[in-house]
């Protein structure tokens, strides 16, 4: 099978309980699946419709065959509970936030959103240094690589959110990114961006370690989005670490092409 | 560390599965003494679905622990009204896994779909992991009445964590074809289910 045959992708029915099953079921990839991820933090009923399906679905594992992982697995389960722990109380932490029954989700949403406001103070006045620190890298000669100057990747033991603030030219706007770590959910607010109808942007992570740069999804002009960001590229925000933001056609990066010119780019920090 | 004996009559069963809705409420409030009883009590069904998925014992047990390390962080996501634990476990079990899979960096161990054998049974699950036993006899009901094909790759979709695009190149048919299949399944198969949620309702009318 090449890719090379025009492949109409229509083939079946498809609204939003159909791709809610996909979703579920793990048939989808790349660019839709980041689309799925994105409805599933912002649209109840896309996320009702994708639970429906996840509890249909889930009775069949019983047909899996259980195995018995190795000792080495507990150890380090509860090695990592413990030094999280300590890091915990040590950043002053409170408990996990309880659960209030009926909507555990929401629950979660009015804490992000209120730990998000106490940011933005803070984000206040990082900014400026913010600001001072992009400024260097532009005037830098030939605006060399920022190895030399780039801080320390730390692994963020702590669970402190992490923010990045990644300016668009010289138009004055900015795109906001919030990360937290504790829930792995991603924020990145576009407010006061217009869609240009040709192109969509997207946001780009450049890993610490020099491998690939893993797309955190286009962005939405206008607007804050939320969404859980997949364990592989969750290990990858870390305080230090650069983000991107390229032009693209509409859709986001096409497979198996280069990504469009970089427009813009900022780096995640704690606040 | 050792399994817990397996549980045998349908009331222990009922006690298991009270115990485990306990302990993870316990440990949404935050008691870590609590997670060890969880991972005793559902490591081997857990584990079974990220190997399954993930094909490979390396990657299987990182997935495990991740799966753990998370379930701590995020235990208050599960609301002991609404779900049995231990389904509310295989499908976070199962994502988390999805997920790893879809970092690229894992290749997928799974054999082709029409090789696929079962695992050989290293430890039969205990009775009180059984997810419900009539929602279970309906999902089956209703993929059966698929189409041959639709009913396949869904199957291997759900089981080997299969994109369209990798059930389509080991089917040997256009992504287009891999995806009408399915979709129509899909379709078909939400249909039947919704039938089968009425008909519960009605009967529990009477009741």
């Amino acid at each position: 099978m090449r890719g090379d045959t025009p492949i109409p992708d229509d083939a079946g029915e498809r609204d939003d309980p159909m791709m809610a099953a996909e979703f579920s079921l793990g048939l989808l990839e790349g660019e839709e699946l980041l689309a799925a991820r994105g409805r599933l933090a912002n649209d109840p009923e896309f996320a009702w419709r994708r639970e429906w399906w996840d509890d249909w679905f889930v009775p069949l594992s019983d047909d899996v065959a259980g195995a018995e992982p190795g000792d080495h697995v507990w150890s380090a389960i509860s090695s990592q509970v413990a030094s999280s722990q300590v890091a915990g109380q040590a950043a002053g932490q409170t408990a996990k936030p309880a659960s209030d029954g009926s909507g555990g989700v929401h629950t979660n949403v009015i804490d992000l959103q209120a730990r998000v406001r106490r940011w933005q103070w803070v984000a206040g006045a990082a900014s400026v240094a913010a600001a001072l620190a992009l400024a260097l890298f532009l005037t830098a000669p030939g605006a060399a690589p920022l190895t030399s100057e780039t801080p320390q990747i730390a692994a963020n033991d702590a669970g402190e959110p992490l923010v990045a603030q990644v300016p668009i030219g010289e138009t004055g706007l900015r795109l906001d990114v919030t990360y937290i770590p504790e829930t792995e959910e991603m924020l990145v607010g576009a407010i006061g961006l217009a869609p240009d109808g040709v192109h969509d942007h997207e946001l780009w992570l450049v890993p610490g370690d020099g491998s690939a740069l893993q797309s955190l999804g286009v962005v939405t002009p206008g607007e804050v989005r939320r969404m859980a960001l997949p364990q592989n590229i969750a290990t990858n925000m870390a305080d230090g670490v650069e983000l991107v933001l390229t032009r693209e056609p509409i859709g986001g990066k096409p497979e198996g092409v280069d990504a469009g010119p970089v427009v813009a780019q900022g780096s995640l920090g704690t606040v | 560390m050792s399994g817990f004996p397996p549980q045998s009559s349908s009331e222990s069963a009922a006690a298991a599965r009270e115990k485990l809705r306990d302990a993870m409420v316990r440990l949404a409030e935050g008691d870590s003494a609590a997670l060890e009883e969880i991972y005793s009590s559902t490591r081997v069904k857990l584990f079974g679905i990220c190997l399954r998925i993930l094909g490979d014992r390396k990657e299987a047990e990182d997935a495990l622990q991740d799966v753990y390390v998370n379930l701590w962080q995020n235990a208050d996501r599960y609301d002991p009204d609404r779900a049995s634990p231990i389904s509310w476990l295989a499908t976070f079990a199962r994502n988390r896994a999805i997920d790893r899979l879809r970092t690229g960096k894992v290749r997928q161990g799974a054999v082709p779909v029409e090789e696929a054998a079962p695992l050989p049974d290293a430890a039969p699950l205990a009775e009180a992991l059984l997810i419900d036993a009539e929602r279970e006899a309906q999902i089956h009901k209703c993929l059966s009445a698929l189409d041959d094909k639709a009913e396949t790759y869904i199957r291997s979709a759900f089981f080997d964590g299969f994109t369209y695009a990798e059930l389509a190149e080991r089917a040997d048919v256009p992504l287009g074809t891999m995806k009408s299949w399915i979709r129509r399944g899909l379709q078909k198969l939400r249909a039947c289910l919704e039938a089968s949620e009425r008909e519960t309702a009605e009967k529990g009318d009477v009741s």
